[in-house]
């Protein structure tokens, strides 16, 4: 499946993290820009009208995962933004809280590149056909 | 013998043989009435002109030739009787001696065997009075020493009739509840506890008649609210009767603040832990993808697993050490040392580090031989975090300066590392010697495991009694130090 023109944000403190998932991505015909904090990230959905995905670590300084996705469904132009969030910790949500939030997938620590891509093609495929 | 009269309330003498002495006493003294009437009308028949012949005078000598005997005799049986009863009132009954008379012939026998019988009587009675009073007294020892272990227990203890009324309670119990133990006794449990859950747990005891009933119910206190173990026990007589509830409460609320800090703690070294290994992972898979095809790229990838590798380690060992600090497990090998000599190893270790970022490492210190008793090679690891950490946040081309100084009045010697780099917030200040926390953690400079300043602060603080200390201005740099108490002239000997 080629995804070719797709732009996906990848948030995460951990620079070793957001390189990686972003390599993968480029390989994979994605567009891909980077935030190292969840307020970065916000401004750059907000700036990047073309934004077809996000991908976010829930643990970070400045402001959390959850926080940022918070913001987003708050913003008309991000609101309706997929997001896959990367996880340390188990059980670190509930269903209701994933459902509130709108939140795609999950994908825990340490996470496969492999797992990344599938589950951002899913996604954006779902978004395509809906 | 005891003597009768030794108890109280009982008469030295039965009624019955009262009353059997005082009527001899009494027929006695008719008969000296009746001698003293003879004599009488002898007196008035000798003054008048009665002959002897005279029916009075023959009557009046009658009387004094029957009675006269008689009426002594009476009166040494009054005698005797009288004897008797006063050997009687001073419960003297051996006293009383068969050769006196007919009287006490008669009555010795029986007297002296109703006295044996009584007296035995008394002496079952005066024992079973002091065993009664021995148990009264181990019964009120017991039950001081049961109040004594009640009163001394830190868990509140509540015990309840099967009415719901106070038998007993603690001060700790008191104190939860916030009533007077000293006159709540008897008093009904619903008027001393407002607690309606705890009263709907007594209330459920009682009437279940159930042995042992547990619940967790939380208390409101003066500062928060508080969690308790509360256990029921139902108390039986012998006929299995209710005959109360005995309620134990213990406090958990800091098991559960234990258990919470030791789950959060769990999970964060989880995270911690998972964050290297995850580009560990991913950078492998990567390689073996072939997702990277210069080599220069596949080198990059190579260094990335074999720095976050090292990360891990560091991670662990960090880990391990705080463990075996806190535990008291750790083996400490103190001995004089000096901490500028120490400081010009670690300077020298790390020189080529502070080379690569194009930076200055400055001592300020001359060589002071054997300031502190402590553990080389901990303090070692103390001035490698602290120089490490120096390094690490100054940017390229800035400095760093290491100083020690003795302070004789304090006692101490003290080690700052002060470095130009960007400095902390003040926010973050608080934080900086907590496990896991890292400075500047938003901004992509280096990582650390932030373990290094907790383990500095427990080899300081912990095991050498000495103080941590950082003072910042966020753009201006940052000095991280500690103190240590200077070695005493005993160590210094030892």
């Amino acid at each position: 499946m080629s995804m070719s023109g797709k732009k996906a944000l990848v948030v995460d403190d951990e620079v070793h993290i957001v390189h990686v998932a972003a390599i993968k991505l480029r390989n994979n015909g994605y567009e891909v820009i980077t935030a190292g904090n969840g307020e970065d990230a916000f401004e750059l959905a907000c700036n990047n009208d073309d934004l077809d995905i996000i991908i976010t670590d829930y643990q970070m300084p400045v402001m959390t995962g959850i926080e940022l996705v918070e913001k987003l469904r708050e913003h008309e132009s991000t609101s309706h933004l997929p997001v896959i969030m990367l996880t340390a910790r188990d059980f670190a949500i509930d269903d209701e809280q994933r459902e509130r939030l709108g939140i795609s997938a999950f994908l825990s620590k340490p996470f496969s590149p492999r797992e990344l891509l599938r589950s951002v093609e899913d996604i954006i495929h779902q978004s395509a056909v809906i | 013998m005891p003597r009768c009269n030794e108890i109280d309330g009982l008469k030295p003498v039965p009624r019955s043989w009262n009353y059997m002495l005082s009527y001899v006493r009494n027929l006695g003294l008719a008969g000296l009435a009746l001698v003293t009437g003879g004599l009488l009308v002898m007196i008035f028949a000798a003054k008048s002109s009665f002959s002897i012949s005279h029916p009075a005078v023959l009557c009046g000598l009658a009387c004094l030739i029957v009675l006269l005997p008689l009426g002594w005799y009476w009166l040494s049986l009054c005698a005797q009787a009288g004897a008797i009863a006063r050997h009687l009132e001073n419960g003297e009954p051996e006293r009383i001696q068969t050769t006196h008379g007919l009287l006490p012939r008669l009555f010795a026998g029986p007297i002296a065997n109703c006295f044996q019988t009584r007296n035995k009587r008394l002496e079952e009675l005066q024992k079973q009075l002091s065993n009664l009073q021995i148990q009264i007294q181990l019964s009120d020892r017991r039950k001081d020493n049961i109040q004594a272990i009640i009163f001394s227990i830190r868990d509140a203890v509540i015990v309840i009739d099967g009415f719901g009324k106070l038998l007993l309670a603690n001060p700790t119990a008191g104190e939860l509840f916030g009533f007077d133990i000293s006159n709540a006794g008897m008093k009904p449990i619903t008027e001393l506890v407002g607690n309606p859950e705890f009263q709907q747990l007594l209330d459920q005891s009682r009437e279940s008649r159930a042995q042992h009933i547990k619940r967790h119910i939380e208390f409101a206190t003066d500062e928060n609210t508080a969690t308790f173990d509360c256990v029921t026990s139902c108390v039986y007589d012998d006929e299995q009767n209710l005959c109360g509830v005995v309620a134990v409460l213990h406090d958990i609320s800091r098991e559960q603040q234990a258990a919470r800090a030791k789950n959060e703690f769990v999970n964060h070294v989880s995270h911690e832990l998972k964050t290297p290994l995850a580009s560990i992972t991913a950078y492998a898979e990567m390689l073996v993808d072939g997702e990277v095809e210069d080599e220069k790229a596949r080198k990059d990838f190579l260094a990335v697993i074999q720095e976050q590798a090292q990360r891990l380690n560091r991670m662990i060992e960090n880990l391990l050490n705080i463990s075996r600090i806190e535990s008291g497990l750790m083996k400490v090998n103190k001995e004089p040392l000096s901490l500028t000599v120490l400081i010009h190893q670690v300077v020298r270790t790390l020189k080529s580090y502070a080379a690569e970022k194009n930076i200055e490492l400055v001592e300020q210190s001359p060589i002071v031989c054997s300031q502190v008793y402590a553990d080389g090679d901990m303090i070692t690891q103390v001035l490698i975090n602290l120089l490490g950490n120096a390094i690490k946040y100054t940017p390229v081309g800035g400095s760093v300066k290491l100083r020690t100084e003795v302070d004789e009045a304090g006692g101490t010697a003290n080690v700052t590392v002060t470095d130009t780099g960007h400095g902390i917030d003040e926010k973050e200040i608080a934080h900086v010697f907590d496990k896991f926390y890292r400075i500047g953690a938003g901004s992509n400079s280096a990582k650390g495991t932030g373990l290094g300043l907790n383990l500095v602060k427990q080899i300081i603080e912990k095991v050498h009694n000495g103080r941590v200390f950082v003072t910042s201005q966020p753009d201006s740099g940052s000095t991280f130090g500690f103190e240590l108490p200077l070695m005493s002239e005993q160590a210094a000997v030892v």
